[in-house]
């Protein structure tokens, strides 16, 4: 049983399990998209984003994917954690403004600015209905064609597909094209927020913390830390 | 072919081998992709057929490629290592014949700056080169075994089968041996870690799938020298325990696939390859794999998703594939390079390979040298290596070019500024500044290539081969493109920029694989050392390089100065409507009859025409309009708008900057006054400019359309003498602007400079030029490099009195200065030049000049002037008998003036300081520009100043913001191009640009008329037709065509058009 440290919390995992699926069991919130337990990992979307290692190695992976090993420390809630999740999730909100999906999470985890014209696509190539139509339907009527800016999700050769079923799973998983989000306009391309949650609020200010409930200070480091930033900001100003 | 079976028969088959070979001399032709392309096979067949006949002495070796490109078809002929460059068919005889008689074909030679360089290795290409592997290819027939095995082939196998395992990794671990294939891991280590695993099925692979634009190591190798690669792979799936290997190679290298497949099928045959290898008890064998093009399959997963039949995607690492590789087994993958560098450290031993390089790169790396160089090729370079080596001595600059950066690595590399080149080059130092090794593409940028529109093409190519797995890569390489498009299209913004970096790190750190990982380098290297051309593009629209269409509409117009817009006024030549030709080349030129003589017409030097053949003589054609123009009495006064007496303007100096600030505001109503302190109007233009150059009745017709706008110009008026800058307010001036020029010669500061004798060249000139009456000698001696040395020396010549005239110049021809067609014009009259020169000291007698001591000089590292630094060789000191010595080094300007100004400051250089953008100086109301603030300049930068200070003084007395307004450059107008017949098109594309007819060095010699004599109506149409017009590539030409064809245009626009 490897043993990882994630946000401090030293844990015994069982061996072949992924970060996601241990910071999971311990009650740790990582935004997924193209992640499904159903179906085979992926690992595209870049949302599960943490960082591992400390120092000059440490890195960031996707933690759907990586297995947990012996010695692992990770942090899931970084400043490097976060905005790099909040620039996925700025180029996909972008790409696909009228996903509910996407539009909920960019209220959940703060993002509140898409700095690129939107391009009002249906997909953001997560990838779900692939895999949910070859290994939970057993069908493999659609597939991925082309690379990087001409990639589509499609049937061979574009053509109706006897193997399509018409069973509609495609849909049903779809983070794209079937919850709409009727908010966002050309303009704004982020829409009213009619999801909201409590923030994580110190993340500007500390690289590192893991109180993930919003309440500043309540685990203690951050409010030791500021007041001697606050020491040596004053020192400085004299 | 017999099968090998055990050690000693290898070395017995390699001696049977080296028996049969006579002395025979050796003719090895390249005949890699690449010498094909450029004709080898037809040169092969030529040569079969002169040797026919002389078989018992010569031998044809069709071989894979020899590594300098740009002499592709070349044969080297063995032993002598003669080396022939861009051979054609009909020369194979003669070089037949040459071998034959002993002789060296001179004109096939390889020449560089005049000299000839017979032998392979005596060429600069090759000299600093060391081709332990690239440098087999001239000797092995890539698909006859036996080459490679007289070589020593094969040996290094039988070496390391005799070893153990454990053995070689530790061989490879204390050579120092990194991946080849960019990322630079220890070899030894990934061998260690793949043979640790307990499986028993192991895979070997060679990483062959070679996608970077502009570079082709792998193929070279894999065309020239299969069985290199094929023995690496023996040797390494032997030290990991595979049994099966695979070359994952390109379709599109369909020549490297042969050769593989029939080195690998020979392998075979001699049972190098197979079941228990050489009786070892070793088995192994290798297959290809064809690979159908994806960039992101050379990253090592992909490639094993590929191999196993899958879509060539990228997954998480670890596992990494030396642990769960191909078909989930322990698998080791390695770069082709990597492979082919094994043999050689088993043959020659750890110790020499690691003797090679730095602490932690060792041996040699192969790069593909391309772009902006004179000798393109594949070179061979110790690691440690500096950058500047590379380019500069082994590529070697363009003529005339600045070298601006290298972009190594390739797409996902980065650029490394000229000031970095002393940078070695190794895995830690090239990572350090932003770039990486990568396979080694090494791409050479100089001041023609523009880093954002670089960027921009490289991250094109990425965003088309990121997999789209990963959103961050997927997604922002395309949003890259999108920034770097607006930007390049005029259309940015500053905080593009911001959102660029911020953006592009984030790729770097969030991607799942290399590509991802390094797809930004390329933006954020240039971002990081070429901000300065972002912001031009973003804040001044401008692109200096003249690349950005959407920016720069045509070349010409965008690198004029002052604005000409040339494509119209030539599209108008072609047209035969020279008045409105006049027109538009007035418009925004009030010096026109001057600038067409005098200007170094940095248009042409950007000038597309020139991309395979000779620049529009744009300056020439802007002569013959307005030499048109005074032959039919057209456009001599301006048309200024009725005087505003309440807003007087001074202007001091009445030169072109001057001249040109007091028209333009004139034209706008201002009363103007400028003041000169010569007995003559004109500056530098009438005083420092020759006579032979600018005649003076060309000059004053210029000065007489300005005169026709301005109230008045006050000569023999001194700034400082007669008048200060407050007597001008108090006289009610409201605006002053200064441009007194630069007229104040450098000295030498050597011994002995005061002797009667020494003159400068700026007192020189204007003595000559106002017809005072000075005293020159027999022997005159010239110092200085440029314009106004060599216009002194050919102005001294013309007065008769010298018998000799020779210039002396510290660094060589290629450096100087002087505008070219000048110093050959004096050469053409006589003038001598001494080259590496500098005085030491000045010998007189009496105080009169007798002689000068001067000292030899080489040429050192290259400066941040972009040419090598003169260095003194000590000892070299010789002395020339001199009568008459002008020192013209250099000029800077005149401001004693400003020690009775309040208020205006001067930097340490000398020159008054001002806003660049508005010209306003440290004093309100008070404008200064020209040579005055830039030091000495051309004479089109000065008529540029003039403009904006008009501009800025307008702003400044209407009480608006002083501010420059920058535009993306179009034409004010567009004219419909030209239709052409075909016929008349392959003469306009074979056609040379026209000579203008002159006088020859002996008419001229001993006068002061104008040499050139203008060009004919003939030439100037046929001239003026060879414009690519570029002014219609753009959006808004593009969109003019099309309302041209469906006949949309108004009435107006269509008589313009």
């Amino acid at each position: 049983m490897p043993k990882v440290t994630i946000d401090g919390i030293d844990f015994d995992t069982p061996k072949g399990w992924t970060i996601l699926d241990a910071a999971r069991f311990l009650g740790l919130e990582i935004p997924t998209l193209c992640y499904n337990e159903g179906l085979s990992t992926w690992g595209g979307c870049g949302l599960c984003l943490v960082e591992i290692g400390t120092g000059e190695k440490s890195k960031l992976v996707t933690s759907c994917a990586y297995p947990v090993e012996e010695g692992l420390i990770v942090r899931t809630a970084t400043k490097r954690v976060i905005d790099a999740r909040k620039m996925v999730l700025e180029l996909l909100i972008a790409q696909c403004p009228a996903s509910k999906v996407l539009q909920d999470m960019a209220a959940k985890i703060g993002l509140d600015r898409v700095r690129f014209k939107p391009k009002w696509e249906d997909c953001v190539y997560c990838g779900l209905c692939v895999r949910m139509c070859e290994e939970q339907m057993m069908a493999k009527a659609i597939g991925f064609v082309n690379r990087g800016n001409k990639l589509k999700i499609t049937t061979p050769f574009d053509m109706t597909s006897e193997e399509c079923r018409r069973c509609g799973a495609c849909m049903y998983i779809c983070p794209a094209c079937t919850l709409r989000c009727e908010g966002p306009e050309a303009e704004n391309v982020l829409c009213g927020r009619c999801y909201n949650e409590l923030q994580p609020t110190c993340l500007d200010v500390y690289e590192n913390y893991a109180c993930w409930m919003g309440l500043k200070g309540e685990c203690g480091t951050c409010v030791k830390e500021e007041d001697e930033k606050k020491k040596e900001g004053r020192c400085s100003d004299e | 072919m017999v099968k090998l079976l055990m050690f000693e028969q290898l070395e017995k088959f390699r001696q049977k081998i080296l028996s049969k070979r006579s002395k025979k001399t050796v003719i090895s032709i390249s005949c890699g992709t690449c010498g094909q392309a450029q004709g080898a096979l037809k040169v092969v067949e030529a040569f079969k057929k002169a040797v026919k006949g002389h078989k018992e002495k010569i031998s044809i070796k069709v071989t894979g490629c020899h590594g300098f490109c740009e002499a592709e078809p070349d044969v080297i002929i063995f032993p002598e290592e003669i080396f022939y460059r861009n051979l054609k068919p009909e020369d194979a005889k003669r070089v037949v014949k040459s071998i034959l008689n002993g002789e060296i074909v001179d004109d096939l030679v390889y020449k560089e700056n005049g000299n000839s360089f017979i032998h392979m290795s005596e060429i600069p290409f090759y000299r600093k080169q060391m081709r332990i592997l690239s440098g087999k290819n001239p000797l092995i027939d890539p698909v006859n075994v036996e080459d490679y095995i007289a070589l020593g082939g094969y040996n290094a196998l039988a070496k390391a089968l005799q070893k153990s395992p454990q053995e070689i990794i530790s061989e490879i671990k204390a050579s120092g041996l990194r991946g080849r294939g960019g990322a630079g891991f220890p070899t030894g280590r990934k061998w260690e870690i793949t043979r640790a695993q307990k499986d028993n099925i192991k895979y070997m692979i060679c990483n062959a799938d070679e996608g970077d634009p502009g570079a082709y190591m792998d193929r070279s190798l894999l065309e020239g020298n299969p069985h290199a690669i094929i023995e690496g792979m023996i040797i390494a799936a032997f030290a990991i325990g595979a049994a099966e290997g695979w070359v994952y190679v390109r379709n599109e290298y369909p020549l490297a696939v042969k050769h593989v497949t029939i080195a690998i099928e020979q392998a075979r045959e001699l049972g190098l390859l197979g079941e228990n290898i050489l009786s070892s008890g070793f088995s192994f064998d290798i297959k290809i794999a064809r690979g159908a093009g994806a960039f992101v399959c050379g990253e090592e997963t992909a490639l094993i998703a590929s191999i196993e039949g899958k879509r060539g995607i990228p997954r998480q690492r670890p596992p990494f594939p030396a642990e769960h590789g191909l078909f989930a087994k322990p698998t080791n993958i390695n770069n082709v390079e990597t492979l082919g560098k094994v043999p050689i450290i088993i043959e020659k031993g750890a110790d020499w390979f690691a003797s090679i390089g730095t602490e932690k790169s060792k041996g040699t790396k192969i790069f593909s040298l391309v772009g902006k160089v004179r000798n393109t090729g594949l070179v061979e370079v110790p690691m440690g290596i500096t950058l500047g080596e590379v380019v500069f001595d082994i590529g070697g600059a363009l003529d005339g070019k600045r070298v601006k950066a290298v972009q190594i690595g390739g797409p996902s590399g980065g650029c490394i500024p000229q000031e970095l080149f002393h940078l070695p080059i190794d895995y830690e130092s090239l990572t350090g500044a932003g770039a990486i090794m990568g396979s080694g593409g090494m791409i050479v940028m100089d001041e023609n290539t523009c880093m954002v529109d670089i960027a921009r093409y490289f991250t094109n190519f990425l965003q088309e081969a990121s997999c789209g797995k990963c959103t961050i890569c997927r997604e922002g390489t395309q949003r890259m493109y999108e920034i770097l498009t607006s930007i390049t299209e005029g259309r940015g913004k500053e905080e593009d920029l911001t959102l660029l970096d911020e953006l592009g790190r984030i790729i770097k750190d969030a991607s799942m694989c290399g590509l991802g990982q390094t797809a930004p380098n390329s933006v954020l290297s240039a971002l990081r050392f070429f901000k300065d051309e972002y912001l031009d593009h973003i804040k001044k629209e401008r692109c200096n390089a003249a690349v950005c269409q959407e920016i720069i509409s045509s070349p010409c117009q965008h690198t004029c100065p002052i604005d000409t817009e040339a494509p119209v006024y030539i599209s108008l030549i072609a047209k035969k409507k020279y008045a409105d030709a006049l027109k538009i080349i007035k418009k925004d030129n009030p010096l026109a009859s001057v600038l067409a003589r005098v200007c170094h017409h940095s248009c042409e030097t950007k000038c597309r025409t020139a991309e395979g053949g000779e620049p529009i003589a744009i300056r020439n054609l802007k002569r013959f309009v307005t030499d048109y123009g005074l032959r039919n009495n057209l456009m001599l006064r301006a048309e200024p708008k009725p005087r505003n007496e309440r807003w007087k303007v001074a202007v001091i100096g009445s030169g072109p900057a001057g001249l040109t600030c007091g028209f333009y505001l004139a034209l706008k109503g201002y009363d103007i006054t400028i003041f000169e302190k010569q007995p003559v109007i004109g500056g530098m233009l009438a005083l420092g400019i020759p006579e032979y150059r600018l005649p003076r009745k060309i000059l004053k017709t210029d000065i007489d359309y300005i005169k026709s706008a301005v109230g008045e110009i006050r000569t023999n008026s001194t700034l400082g003498e007669d008048f200060v800058l407050d007597d001008l307010f108090n006289q009610g001036y409201k605006a002053i602007f200064i441009a007194t020029g630069a007229h104040k010669s450098l000295r030498l500061n050597i011994p002995g400079e005061d002797a009667e004798g020494v003159m400068y060249g700026m007192e020189a000139l204007t003595s000559l030029n106002l017809g005072k009456e000075i005293k020159i000698g027999r022997r005159v001696g010239v110092i200085g490099g440029g314009n106004s040395a060599v216009d002194t020396a050919r102005a001294l010549l013309r007065t008769g009195m010298p018998e000799d005239v020779t210039i002396f110049y510290r660094r060589t021809i290629a450096e100087m200065p002087a505008f070219k067609d000048e110093v050959e014009s004096a050469l053409e009259e006589g003038i001598k030049i001494q080259f590496l020169t500098a005085p030491k000291r000045i010998i007189s007698d009496n105080g009169n000049l007798r002689a000068c001591e001067f000292v030899r000089m080489k040429l050192g590292e290259v400066d941040e002037t972009g040419r090598g630094r003169p260095v003194l060789i000590e000892g070299s000191e010789f002395t020339v008998k001199l009568d008459t010595l002008i020192v013209a080094i250099g000029e800077r300007p005149d401001t004693s003036f400003i020690e009775r100004e309040a208020g205006l400051e001067i930097s340490q250089r000398g020159n008054v300081i001002v806003n660049s953008e508005t010209l306003l100086t440290t004093r309100k109301g008070v404008f200064a520009g020209g040579d005055l603030v830039t030091g000495p300049n051309t004479v089109v930068e000065a008529v540029a100043a003039g403009k904006i200070a008009a501009e800025s003084i307008d702003k400044f007395l209407k009480g608006e913001e002083i501010k420059r307004e920058y535009r993306i450059t179009r034409p004010s107008r567009y004219i419909e191009p030209l239709k052409f017949s075909d016929k008349e098109l392959e003469e306009l594309l074979s056609a040379k640009r026209p000579v203008m007819a002159h006088l020859s060095a002996e008419k001229r010699k001993f006068n002061f008329q104008e040499i050139e004599q203008g060009l004919t109506v003939e030439e100037a149409i046929k001239e003026a037709k060879r414009c690519l017009r570029c002014d219609l590539e753009t959006k808004d030409g593009k969109m003019f065509l099309e309302k041209l064809k469906e006949g949309l245009l108004e009435k107006q626009e269509i008589k313009n058009a």
